[in-house]
């Protein structure tokens, strides 16, 4: 096997997992700090899409519509939290309940408003040379944003305030009330950050991946296995887990087909869980 | 001037304590001793606003309190609980700072007054709070709770499966809070020698409602009661 | 004796003739249904109740297991496809095409259910991740049916396309047997769901349905019964999966035709709602459901699938748990509730009175439902330890528990009782050391097993069924050791005179006073009729009376039975005249009996925490 290959194949395959890590945070983070899985999260990221499209479309310069998007997504998150969310505290199946109804309202929304087929936003494609093999140099970029993202992330969550507080409200509700955090407004900002990193990976994607309403299926698969196999420390759970797992459903499709890669995604989660029941970062003695 | 009034409340509809009053002057210790089971811990968690309230209030200083655990905290309520509870997957320093940002202190400033306050805690700043031991636990929530600025500080059984040597780090701890005098200490306890080291005056539980209140020296000449207290 | 008090015992989980004449009633409707109805609606009304057949599944997991799955529509396609297939190559053997596709399709369902179900629930996964493994599962499969194709015989899975040509019903036997009418085809459908259900509410009336209740309510406690929870958790799902499969199968033939939008989320999504609109748990709730939403559609005109629908389902689903958790017929119950709970306000002073009164222990049959005699059975810890993060709860305990005088398990706070008890019941793993019942080493042994060999555990806290009326708490208990329903009715009989709670057998256990569920807790016990009895803190929150009583049985159970008493009470230790052990930090710190030990200086100052402060 020549070396150019090895080094295409291994770079794909981060990548994809990149792509993965992206599409996941927001789902982690979300679960990690509050306990819920959101099953709207795939439509979230659909939404960011939308709306960093129509944006690009209506002349905002490509960076500045991925803000956007990912700050309407969030204010948009804030209101379903409110709304919804919120009234459904320790009633964890009734939450799962909830957002997949809120999924497909949102899925069936956007078939009726943009139809099943959107054409992607309009991006120059330039791609990168590896002896005989191609690469896109956005697929690569791609790497880099998920390193940063998951930098910032982990800044934001153990440095700032609003990081700490909502850590430990998390591990301990009660005792956390007992030193003045009101778990209410930790939670809407929680979900909101969550929502806005789906809006922000939509909106990140969109040159890879074109709007569709149900662009949303093709990350959510992996994204709640993920998180599931990541277990309790969510954030290097996930980044862990999603990684591996993401790299070898990347191997795997390049080699079959990406149902294969799904497939091989589901059975390696299933092999993890049976061997640590409570995902792998179970016993890991890390913040996050 | 802390005020208890007519506490009653307990877990959905059943009452645990009944009609408890009692009051807590500035620069006070007060002791809360019972048996097991007679609702000491009950009545703490009454005062912090963390139980079903069925009837009374508390007030600080003639004003009621707000009904919210965290407004409580904010207003001047900091309480270490039983099994300490600090949280594990914070670092020690991140634990004070929660309590500081809790209740819109500065973070940096409580962080630093704690560990200048508890150097045990120093060599442990960076480590997660669930990798220290049982007594090192006991001290971070002491000093988390001391983070809120509280005006009264609501200990319970703070000696429990700590070890001696910590036990009376914990005691030292206290009397000096004593000393400086603007705190109003509430200590529910089993262990009666460190309890009397530092209260003058105690109230004795008993089936969820206060069976009698004693000063220290009284608590002290009476065997009888003593034996009582402990069950032995 | 047994025959005396059979007569006025209420039957708990046994075949009921009531459900007959509902399930008699249930196909004359259908029989009237496919008369009155026109052909078109006769065809889409059956569409309506294989749906409901499919909410039944659901209602099994969910309402009754208290397991969400997002599976139940894998499971239908599956049993569909296969049903589908099978029926397809052989239906021209016989004619009928039922034979074939149906217990293909329930054989399906079950055998794929038995996977996913093996996986979640023996790999110990939370609710959560159950939900989540189920939901994937339904994605992927999905994603899978859609490009999946190949030619099985005369049979043709084209992916996307789907797979055509499935036969219809046909009842008839050889090869010109007619393909049944639309009238005749929703008769058809409705009795095979009628006969599901049926069969479905006689399960869940059967003991295996009030120990799946039971295991809903709360699973530990279920286990501290001898239950093997993670088995049932399984069969129910495997059952639930066949009934899915077999509506899978109903519905390939119905459409003549199927594609991989079965295993869409637009589909699953429908099934939770079906549940809660008829309402959680009432199993036929199901069927009320799925007409209810598939009767309104039809007059709104517009398939049950497709369209606007979904966008209307989805955002009903979100009112649905937010609003209405326990559906139509909950919300309906729970107004009669607040109004039957409002009209007995009046006379509950009264009740009270009268139950204090009630409560004494009969100590006579105390022994009748013990099963005394042989070797007496040794409980047996050697070196036992246990360790914590940094700490070590346990440290090298070595005891042995025998009938004959109580044994009780003293110490101050954080001395270890505690951790000690978990490791001997297997809540705890202990990480060295063995412990022994019976001769046997349980070191490693779940907590069911334990119990099955004659451990009896009593936590702290009243565990009981909060659902359940005090008859059928005790009776499940009675009915893990006798796996024999007139045996556990007697065990139960006795056990309601014993307690002194013949007069509260009919109240829920939730409505006892705290006291009172933890008398019926140790009844429940009592029941499994155990060799060896743990019970952690039995005399906390207990009213002296109570104490009193609880130290008279505790004492006679140990004339037959190892009983050993983890209590901080030193009082009450006192009454049971029992062998003491202290102990302190981990490790046994003396023994004796307790005015001995009253004497000890040194048992005093651990106690007291005695040293030098400040």
């Amino acid at each position: 096997m020549e070396l150019d290959y090895l080094a295409t194949v291994l770079l794909s395959s981060l990548s994809s997992a990149s792509v993965l890590l992206i599409a996941t945070v927001g789902l982690a983070i979300v679960f990690g700090l509050m306990g819920v899985i959101n099953l709207a999260h795939g439509e979230f990221i659909m939404f960011g899409a939308y709306v960093a499209l129509f944006a690009t479309r209506n002349g905002v310069p490509f960076p500045l519509a991925v803000v956007l998007a990912s700050v309407v997504t969030a204010l948009f998150g804030a209101i379903v939290e409110r709304a919804i969310i919120r009234h459904l505290y320790g009633r964890i199946l009734d939450t799962l309940l909830a957002t997949w109804g809120l999924s497909l309202v949102l899925y069936q929304s956007a078939v009726l408003i943009f139809g099943t087929v959107t054409p992607g936003v309009g991006m120059p494609q330039s791609n990168i040379e590896i002896g005989n093999y191609t690469l896109s140099t956005y697929l690569l970029f791609l790497i880099l944003v998920a390193v940063v993202l998951i930098g910032l992330l982990y800044w934001l969550l153990t440095r700032t305030g609003y990081g700490i507080v909502a850590r430990a409200a998390i591990q301990d509700p009660q005792t956390a009330a007992t030193i003045g955090i009101e778990s209410g407004r930790i939670n809407t900002a929680t979900f909101a950050l969550g929502s806005g990193l789906a809006g922000f990976a939509g909106a990140i994607l969109l040159p890879a991946f074109p709007a569709t309403p149900s662009m949303g299926f093709a990350f959510v698969i992996k994204a709640f296995l993920a998180v599931v196999a990541a277990g309790p420390v969510t954030l290097s759970g996930t980044v862990v887990a999603g990684g591996a797992l993401g790299s070898i459903a990347s191997m795997t499709a390049s080699f079959y087909t990406t149902v294969m890669g799904d497939v091989v995604f589901f059975l390696a989660t299933i092999t993890i869980l049976r061997i640590f029941p409570l995902g792998i970062s179970a016993r890991w003695r890390l913040k996050l | 001037m802390f005020e208890i009034t007519d506490a009653t409340g307990g877990y959905g509809k059943t009452r645990i304590i009944r009609s408890v009053s009692m009051s807590v002057k500035t620069g006070e210790v007060v002791a809360l001793l019972g048996r097991n089971g007679v609702g000491k811990t009950t009545l703490l968690k009454y005062i912090m606003g963390l139980i079903d309230v069925f009837g009374g209030q508390v007030s600080l200083d003639g004003a009621p309190l707000p009904a919210s655990t965290a407004r409580r905290a904010r207003a001047g309520l900091g309480y270490v609980p039983q099994g300490r509870y600090v949280f594990p997957r914070l670092t020690v320093t991140e634990n004070i700072a929660a309590a500081a940002i809790g209740c819109g202190l500065g973070r940096k400033e409580a962080v630093e007054r704690a560990l200048a306050n508890f150097p045990i805690l120093r060599d442990k700043a960076e480590a997660l709070a669930g990798s220290l031991s049982g007594g090192q636990q006991q001290i971070l929530a002491i000093a988390r709770a001391l983070a809120t600025r509280p005006r009264v500080l609501m200990l319970d059984e703070p000696s429990e499966g700590v070890q001696p040597s910590i036990v009376d780090e914990i005691a030292g701890i206290l009397m000096a809070m004593k000393d400086e005098a603007t705190l109003s200490i509430i200590i529910a306890e089993q262990n009666l020698d460190f309890c009397l080291s530092l209260a003058e005056r105690a109230y004795v539980m008993a089936g969820g409602t206060i069976a009698r209140e004693v000063t220290r020296d009284e608590l002290i000449g009476d065997r009888e009661l003593l034996h009582d207290l402990l069950g032995v | 004796m047994a025959k005396a008090v059979k007569a006025d015992m209420p039957r708990v989980a046994r075949f009921e003739p009531f459900s007959l004449v509902w399930f008699c009633g249930l196909v004359g409707l259908a029989i009237v249904a496919s008369l009155a109805f026109d052909p078109y609606l006769a065809y889409v009304a059956t569409s309506w109740v294989i749906f409901g057949l499919l909410g039944l599944s659901l209602d099994l997991v969910w309402g009754r297991g208290g397991i969400l799955s997002f599976g139940q529509t894998a499971f239908y396609g599956l049993g569909g496809y296969l049903g589908s297939i099978t029926a397809i190559n052989f239906a021209s053997l016989t004619g009928n095409t039922l034979v074939w596709s149906l217990p293909v399709g329930m054989a399906t369902g079950a055998a794929t259910a038995f996977l996913i179900g093996g996986l979640t629930f023996y790999g110990r996964l939370g609710p959560l991740q159950t939900t989540i493994i189920t939901y994937t599962f339904t994605l992927v499969l999905w994603t899978v049916a859609v490009s999946f194709t190949a030619t099985v015989g005369e049979a043709v899975v084209g992916g996307d396309n789907g797979m055509s040509n499935i036969p219809g019903y046909v009842l008839g036997l050889g090869r010109d047997a007619p393909l049944l009418e639309p009238g005749a085809m929703f008769l058809t459908v409705a009795v095979i769901a009628t006969i599901a259900w049926y069969a479905s509410h006689v399960l869940m009336r059967s003991p295996f349905g009030l120990v799946v209740d039971c295991i809903r309510m709360d699973p530990v406690k279920a286990e501290l019964l001898g239950y093997d929870v993670r088995l049932y958790q399984l069969l129910l799902f495997t059952i639930a999966g066949a009934v899915a499969g077999l509506a899978g199968a109903l519905f390939g033939a119905w459409a003549n035709y199927l594609n991989p939008s079965v295993f869409s989320v637009q589909e699953a999504l429908l099934v939770p709602i079906y549940v809660l609109v008829g309402g959680r748990g009432t199993l036929v709730g199901a069927f009320i459901g799925a007409l209810a939403v598939g009767g309104l559609s039809f007059w709104l005109g517009g398939g049950v699938i497709g369209g606007q629908t979904t966008l209307v389902m989805g955002a009903c689903l979100i009112l649905l748990v937010i609003f209405l958790r326990n559906g139509l017929t909950g919300g309906l119950k729970d107004l009669m509730e607040l109004a039957r709970r409002l009209a007995r306000r009046r006379d509950q002073g009264e009740e009270a009175e009268a139950r204090k009164s009630s409560l004494s222990v009969d100590f006579e049959r105390l022994d009748l439902l013990r099963t005394a005699g042989g070797e007496p059975v040794v409980l047996e810890t050697e070196d036992t330890f246990k360790r914590f993060g940094g700490v070590t709860p346990v440290r090298h305990i070595s005891q042995s528990f025998s009938r004959g005088r109580v044994r009780c398990l003293i110490g101050p706070n954080g001395a270890g009782k505690s951790s000690y008890l978990k490791a001997c019941t297997g809540v705890y793993k202990p990480d060295g050391g063995s412990i022994t019942l019976a001769g046997q080493d349980i070191t490693k042994t779940d907590p069911f097993r334990r119990v099955r060999m004659g451990l009896g555990i009593k936590n702290q806290r009243a565990q009981v069924f909060a659902g359940l009326d005090v008859r059928r708490n005790l009776w499940v208990a009675a009915y893990s050791r006798s796996r024999d329903a007139r045996m556990a009715d007697w065990i139960t009989t006795e056990m309601l005179h014993m307690l002194g709670m013949r007069n509260s057998a009919s109240r829920p256990a939730s409505e006892l006073s705290h006291g009172e569920q933890q008398w019926l807790d140790l009844g429940m016990v009592l029941a499994l009729a155990p060799d060896v009895i743990l019970l952690d803190e039995p005399a906390a929150g207990m009213t002296n009376e109570e104490r009193r009583q609880l130290s008279h049985m505790v004492r006679a159970l140990a004339r037959t039975a190892s009983v050993v008493v983890v209590e901080h009470d030193m009082d009450f230790v006192r009454t049971l005249d029992a062998d003491v052990t202290v102990l302190h930090q981990g490790e046994v710190f003396a023994r004796g009996d307790i005015e001995s030990l009253r004497q000890d200086d040194r048992v005093l100052d651990i106690y007291l925490g005695r040293r030098q402060h400040v």
